[in-house]
C-alpha cells in the first residue's frame, strides 16, 4: 500500500520547476515536518493511515501551496540564472576582445564583435539588478512580476552571444596563427554558453508557470 | 493572515532557533490554537525571508535525520520591531473608530 505522504510530495514535487538544490530542500524539510507531523498524532492513537490522511490535509492541498511554491522557485530559478550571466559575461567579453585583435578582416568580426559584447555587457548588468532585487532590497521594495522572465531573456541572448563567440573562436582559431589562445577562448565560451543557455531555458519555463497561475 | 505571515515567523523565531514544524506549532499555541496555518505555506515564506537576509539557517544533524533550523539575524530582529510597532498603530487606530472615547461633558 502507498504512502500518503510519499504520494503526496511526489505530486507536488512533479508539479513544481526551479533550482535542483532549492527544490530538493524544500520538499526534504516538508517531508521531514509532515513525518513529524504523523508521529504526533500516532502517539496520540491514530493509525498511521489516518494520521498521514490528517497531516496531509493540515499541510495544505497542492493547488492551494504550488503558488507560493513556484513563486519562489522561480525566484530562485532568476537568481540563478543571474548568477550565471554574472559569473560568465566577463569571460566573454575577453573572448570577443580576442576575436577583435585576431585579424579576419574578411568576417568583420571587430564590427560584430562589439555589438554582441555590448549585448552581454547588457545582460550582466540585468543580471546584477536582479540579485539586487530579489536579494537584500526586496525587504523594502516588491519584486517584479517580470523580473524573471527579463533574466530569462536577457539570460537567453547573451548565451546565443556565446555560441556566436564559440562559432567564430573556432573560424579564427583555424584560420589565424595564435590559435591556441583563440582554441582555449573557443572551450571558454563554449562551456559559458552551455551554463548559461540551460539555466536560461529553465527561468523562461518557471517564469511562464508564474504567469500562467 | 496574508500580510502577517512575515511578523508570525519572525516573532516565534524571537526566542531562538526553531525547525519549520516547531515553528507552525508555536504559532499556533501562541494564538492558542486560532491560528490556523495551512503548514506547507510556510516553506516558501522561510526560503524568502532567508533570502532577503531576514533569517539564516543551519542544518542541524540529530541521528539519520537532518533537520533545518532558522534564526532572526539582526536586521530580522531589527524588522521585527517595526513590525510590532506598526501592528500597534493600526490596532489603536482602527480601536479609535471601533470604541470611540466619549467626549468630555462641558460644565455647564
Amino acid at each position: 500500500m502507498s504512502d500518503p505522504v510519499e504520494d503526496y510530495l511526489s505530486s507536488l514535487a512533479a508539479a513544481l520547476h526551479g533550482p535542483k538544490r532549492t527544490k530538493a530542500r524544500m520538499v526534504a524539510e516538508a517531508r521531514g515536518d509532515l513525518t513529524d507531523a504523523v508521529s504526533e498524532r500516532t502517539r496520540a492513537g491514530l493509525s498511521y493511515e489516518h494520521a498521514a490522511e490528517q497531516a496531509v490535509r493540515g499541510f495544505g492541498t497542492a493547488a492551494e501551496l504550488i503558488g507560493s511554491w513556484q513563486r519562489e522557485l522561480t525566484i530562485a530559478q532568476a537568481r540563478h540564472t543571474a548568477r550565471a550571466v554574472a559569473r560568465t559575461v566577463p569571460f566573454v567579453i575577453v573572448c570577443w576582445t580576442l576575436l577583435q585583435r585576431a585579424d579576419d578582416s574578411f568576417w568583420h568580426l571587430p564590427r560584430a564583435a562589439q555589438h554582441l559584447a555590448v549585448v552581454s555587457a547588457v545582460a550582466a548588468v540585468l543580471a546584477a539588478v536582479t540579485l539586487a532585487a530579489t536579494g537584500t532590497l526586496a525587504r523594502w521594495f516588491p519584486t517584479p512580476d517580470r523580473l524573471p522572465l527579463t533574466i530569462a531573456w536577457a539570460g537567453t541572448a547573451a548565451s546565443m552571444s556565446m555560441a556566436i563567440a564559440t562559432l567564430a573562436l573556432a573560424l579564427s582559431a583555424a584560420l589565424g596563427t595564435d590559435w591556441v589562445l583563440l582554441t582555449f577562448a573557443c572551450v571558454l565560451a563554449a562551456a559559458s554558453h552551455a551554463l548559461v543557455a540551460g539555466s536560461a531555458r529553465s527561468c523562461r519555463r518557471c517564469a511562464r508557470l508564474i504567469t500562467d497561475l | 493572515m496574508r500580510g502577517h505571515l512575515d511578523g508570525l515567523l519572525l516573532a516565534v523565531l524571537e526566542q531562538g532557533p526553531l525547525h519549520g514544524y516547531a515553528i507552525i506549532t508555536a504559532v499556533q499555541q501562541r494564538s492558542g490554537g486560532a491560528l490556523e496555518l495551512r503548514t506547507g505555506t510556510i516553506y516558501p515564506a522561510l526560503n524568502r525571508l532567508e533570502r532577503v537576509g531576514l533569517l539564516h539557517s543551519t542544518t542541524q544533524s540529530s541521528g539519520e535525520r537532518h533537520r533545518r533550523c532558522y534564526d532572526l539575524t539582526d536586521a530580522g530582529r531589527r524588522t521585527l520591531a517595526n513590525e510590532r510597532t506598526a501592528w500597534q498603530e493600526f490596532t489603536a487606530a482602527i480601536g479609535s473608530v471601533l470604541n470611540p472615547v466619549p467626549p468630555p461633558e462641558t460644565a455647564t
